[in-house]
């Protein structure tokens, strides 16, 4: 009901220009005099306030993408993550958009994007925005230091209302913290998530909440909408950045990522204590020694007072996440991790969401503004479908990386596949040990006993007790280093996360053949990796190794220290490697 | 003209000195503790049968450390069964104290064992700020919140303090008096009976209904000021008749003499309908005088709360209770002047 330009100018210019002589004698009022010796120290931290809040806009407004599908129909709001373009939108902006997007910059250009990665669970979708290597991008904030009160800003495309793509802000304050929305069907479950008072509308899904310094703090989805129509009403819900940084990883790896299981499930008594109410027999909770009746003190290392805070706390972490968790039960506390389960198993991308919660992007009141074009013939390789992923080409892509420079470092090596002789001493300890790796098992001698270890049929009841695992990892680790020849089942690019007993950024890859599973970790400037967890099978604990300190000392390169992780404990033994010798 | 010029700008003189000031208070680096956490403490969720499109939770304010409850007198209280979460997660019984259909008001009690005490806002504390001033509100709504997880918060402003002409269905709002109407969003589920505060925390009035205004049909935003309801809660506590409770506001102006005798100072005579609170005349060595008030000055803010006429600054002064700090903004040739002093 806009009257047109001409006419609204036309018929408000008088007032305004009124209004402008008022505050223009009101400047001079205030500062001729009087107005800086009432609140001399004040008015530069009010007057640098301001320059700020125009200062954090110019900045980041260049981050905030307009998200819509080629036809240009619809669509949503988005956020620049990196300068090469990576960005984060609702998985219900990009579901039933297709695998290529337009997406529009507040410079006012269009950019073609492609689909990264998904999160259904989680309404989190990663693109990636194609043309440049310096988009600007987003500075990330600390989304757990966020309290109620704190001023915020949410930028996006709400009713799709920018036609150069310059986003809207609208402003308002925290309602609450660790909040949790029900899902839909498992589908778009907000857990953590930052409830807000700015306006949230159709269009704005998927684009970022600023703290008001500018720093990204969360990605806007959805809002209270009840029976009023799909439009703001004061309660909205974003997702925590804390939760996106732990997802952006494995979004990068083109899969459909999954949210985790625990295997043992919570209840608060009547004393509000948070106990474990069930524990499936077969899980790693219950060889952990968890049951029944225990409290659980802590979970990814946040206290609870509910069954409640285990479920926002549980649903920021991907599936395959190893989550340290503290127990008090009749022995007393114990501190021990396990590793999430997948929720879905994903081996199609699920359907297009239609939750009642949904801002659902807005058809655009002239699609002729919009661009048409379908996507250029040279983006179509960014794009590879595959069962059970978002877009295979990131993997792929991924995977190459990965393994091309394993096979650079270990081509030119003779004997790699041969069989492995190790001189092996436990740090401390005086007695060396003979350690011996082949294509079809392997051996440890301690103190004149020997363990072996076969390929085909491993038993973790012929692992040496000191060292479980270490031999049905080190048959991997051989295999491994057989590179071309390895004869791997399947591989897949899981993503990076930070490493369990270090704490180091790792690349994760996953491979399978017959029933054992193996995530390698590849720290950022080693083609060869920091770790290994193999999973010989289902119902079993893993074994896992830590590499430490690769050496070229030797016949074929091997690590100063391999570390045990013993499962019961969570305690690192490591043993020396001393020399490693090619045995003919 | 000239005046309404004038006027004009006066009131966007306060305005900047107002915005100055609220940005600077809400701005400092204080966590919101007093601001936020305490009015949010005092807030308890309700829940009861719902019944159709009308909901089974809403939202009350503790006004007393024994477990008074105040909220909107709606179809919760009156379904029989009424439970109340208070911000630490505990569930307590409710009884009805007593009711004000001509309030829309009821005033519950937690049922407890008569030793615990309970988080609560100070209703002497209450004020009424003028339009203009910024809020906020806190309630249960769309019960986002369960257990002991802290109500939502939302910030607005005062529309306008003006008498509601709105209703639901065949439900027309009862009070005669003015109520405040806010530019934020609260009339969503669940928010009735919530706590509206200040923005330094101070308590103003109690969240309204979900309703639609009779002329329009939009959706009301308001809630109703302490300053009308504390008599009627206090009639309702004492077991006296509500009926007797006057509708009206119950603050006097600061009488000529008062103002003269006990502050120290005499304004120009309201000669006009609206005559600006210019100082006629200050006593040496008086309360006004120490703190630096001169013959002249015009008053321009008490506090928060822009002054524009003297009856508005003699109403202003009434409501400040005797011992409490509070700022007087004047304009002094052109000036602004800031002026600290302590209510006598």
């Amino acid at each position: 009901m806009n009257a047109p330009h001409g006419s609204r100018t036309a018929t408000q210019a008088p007032g305004r220009l009124a209004s402008a002589t008022l505050y223009t004698l009101l400047v001079i009022v205030l500062s001729a005099s009087g107005f800086s010796s009432v609140s001399e120290a004040e008015e530069p931290d009010w007057l640098r306030r301001e320059q700020n809040r125009i200062a954090v806009l110019d900045r980041i407004a260049p981050t905030v993408v307009c998200v819509m599908p080629p036809n240009g129909q619809g669509g949503g709001s988005g956020v620049l993550i990196s300068g090469d373009g990576f960005a984060i939108t609702n998985f219900h902006v990009t579901s039933g958009a297709g695998n290529f997007l337009k997406c529009g910059l507040n410079d006012g250009k269009v950019y073609d994007a492609v689909i990264v990665g998904i999160d259904p669970t989680g309404d989190v979708a990663m693109i990636q925005l194609q043309g440049r290597t310096d988009f600007p991008f987003a500075d990330v904030g600390d989304s757990d230091e966020v309290r109620v009160g704190d001023e915020v800003m949410a930028l996006g495309n709400p009713f799709l209302l920018a036609d150069d793509f310059s986003p809207t802000v609208t402003y308002g304050i925290v309602s609450g913290v660790h909040r949790y929305q029900y899902p839909a069907n498992s589908f778009l479950e907000y857990t953590d998530c930052i409830q807000i008072d700015a306006s949230i509308n159709p269009g704005n899904s998927g684009g970022p909440l600023f703290d008001i310094n500018g720093r990204w703090i969360g990605i806007n989805g959805r809002a209270s909408f009840e029976q009023r129509g799909r439009v703001n009403v004061g309660a909205a819900y974003a997702i925590s950045v804390r939760q996106v940084k732990l997802f952006q990883g494995h979004l990068k790896s083109g899969r459909i990522v999954d949210h985790g299981i625990t295997e043992f499930s919570v209840e608060t008594d009547a004393n509000g204590r948070v106990q474990i109410a069930d524990v499936i027999e077969s899980s790693e909770a219950w060889r952990r020694g968890l049951r029944a009746g225990d409290e659980l003190v802590s979970f990814a290392q946040r206290s609870l007072t509910s069954a409640n805070d285990f479920k926002n706390i549980l649903g920021i972490f991907p599936s395959g996440t190893r989550i340290p968790l503290t127990v008090r039960g009749p022995d007393g506390q114990r501190t021990t991790s396990i590793r999430l389960k997948p929720l879905h198993e994903f081996q199609q991308v699920p359907p297009s969401p239609e939750p009642p919660q949904e801002p659902i992007p807005v058809q655009p009141v002239d699609p002729e503004d919009k661009p048409q074009d379908e996507t250029p013939a040279e983006l179509a390789s960014l794009f590879e479908s595959r069962d059970g992923f978002t877009n295979f080409a990131f993997n792929r892509r991924n995977q190459q990386r990965l393994l091309s420079r394993l096979i650079d470092k270990l081509d030119k090596i003779d004997g790699v596949d041969a069989t492995w002789k190790m001189l092996v001493m436990e740090e401390g300890g005086t007695d060396s040990m003979t350690m011996v790796v082949g294509r079809e098992g392997a051996g440890l001698t301690q103190n004149g006993i020997p363990f072996h270890q076969t390929d085909d049929d491993p038993d973790a009841a012929a692992e040496p007790p000191d060292f479980p695992g270490l031999l049905t990892a080190a048959l991997q680790w051989h295999r491994l280093f057989r590179g071309k020849s390895a004869g791997w089942a399947e591989i897949v690019y899981e993503g990076t996360e930070r490493q369990f007993e270090t704490g180091t950024p790792v690349d994760v890859l996953i491979t399978r053949v017959g029933p054992v599973e193996c995530r390698w970790l590849f720290a950022e400037d080693n083609p060869l990796p920091s770790g290994v967890d193999v999973q010989a099978s289902a119902g079993q604990d893993e074994a896992r190794l830590l590499f430490d300190g690769w050496s070229s000392d030797g016949a074929i390169p091997h690590p100063a220290r391999l570390g045990v992780v013993i499962p019961a404990s969570g305690e690192v033994r490591w043993l020396k490697v001393q020399s490693l010798e090619i045995r003919p | 003209m000239s005046r309404l010029r004038s006027r004009r700008l006066l009131c966007d003189i306060a305005f900047v000195v107002f915005i100055c000031l609220g940005t600077r208070c809400s701005y400092a680096d204080v966590r919101l503790e007093r601001q936020i956490d305490q009015p949010a403490s005092s807030v308890v969720k309700l829940f009861g049968a719902g019944l159709g499109n009308l909901d089974s939770y809403g939202s009350g304010t503790l006004v007393s450390p024994e477990g008074h409850v105040v909220t909107v007198w709606n179809h919760l209280v009156n379904s029989g069964y009424l439970t109340a979460v208070t911000s630490d997660g505990q569930r307590y019984q409710l009884k009805v104290v007593g009711t004000s259909a001509k309030h829309d008001l009821a005033v519950l009690q937690l049922e407890h064992d008569g030793n615990q005490l309970f988080p609560c806002i100070d209703l002497g504390d209450a004020l009424r700020p003028v339009a203009g001033s910024e809020v906020r509100a806190f309630s249960n709504m769309f019960h986002v919140a369960t257990g002991n997880e802290p109500v939502s918060v939302v910030h607005g402003i005062v529309a306008a303090d003006a008498k509601l002409s709105a209703g639901l269905g065949r439900w027309e709002f009862p009070l005669e008096s003015p109520v405040l109407i806010l530019d934020a969003i609260t009339n969503n589920s669940g928010a009735a009976g919530g706590l509206l505060t200040d923005f330094s925390g101070r308590p103003v009035g109690v969240l309204g209904r979900e309703l639609r205004h009779t002329a329009s049909g939009t959706w009301v935003n308001y809630a109703v000021p302490f300053a009308t309801l504390n008599p009627v809660i206090k009639a309702i506590r004492n077991g006296e008749s509500v009926a007797a409770v006057t509708d009206q506001q119950t603050v006097n102006p600061v009488s000529y003499r008062q103002l003269t005798e006990r502050w120290g100072m005499t304004l120009l005579p309201d000669v006009l309908k609206e005559t600006p609170a210019y100082i006629d005349n200050v006593t040496t060595g008086s309360l006004t005088g120490r703190a630096g008030l001169r013959r002249g000055d015009l008053v321009v803010m008490v506090d928060d709360a822009v002054i524009q006429t003297g009856a508005e600054l003699r109403t202003q002064l009434a409501r400040i209770r005797s011992g409490l700090r509070l700022t007087i903004i004047v304009d002094r040739d052109g000036a602004l002047v800031t002026m600290e002093l302590r209510a006598p």
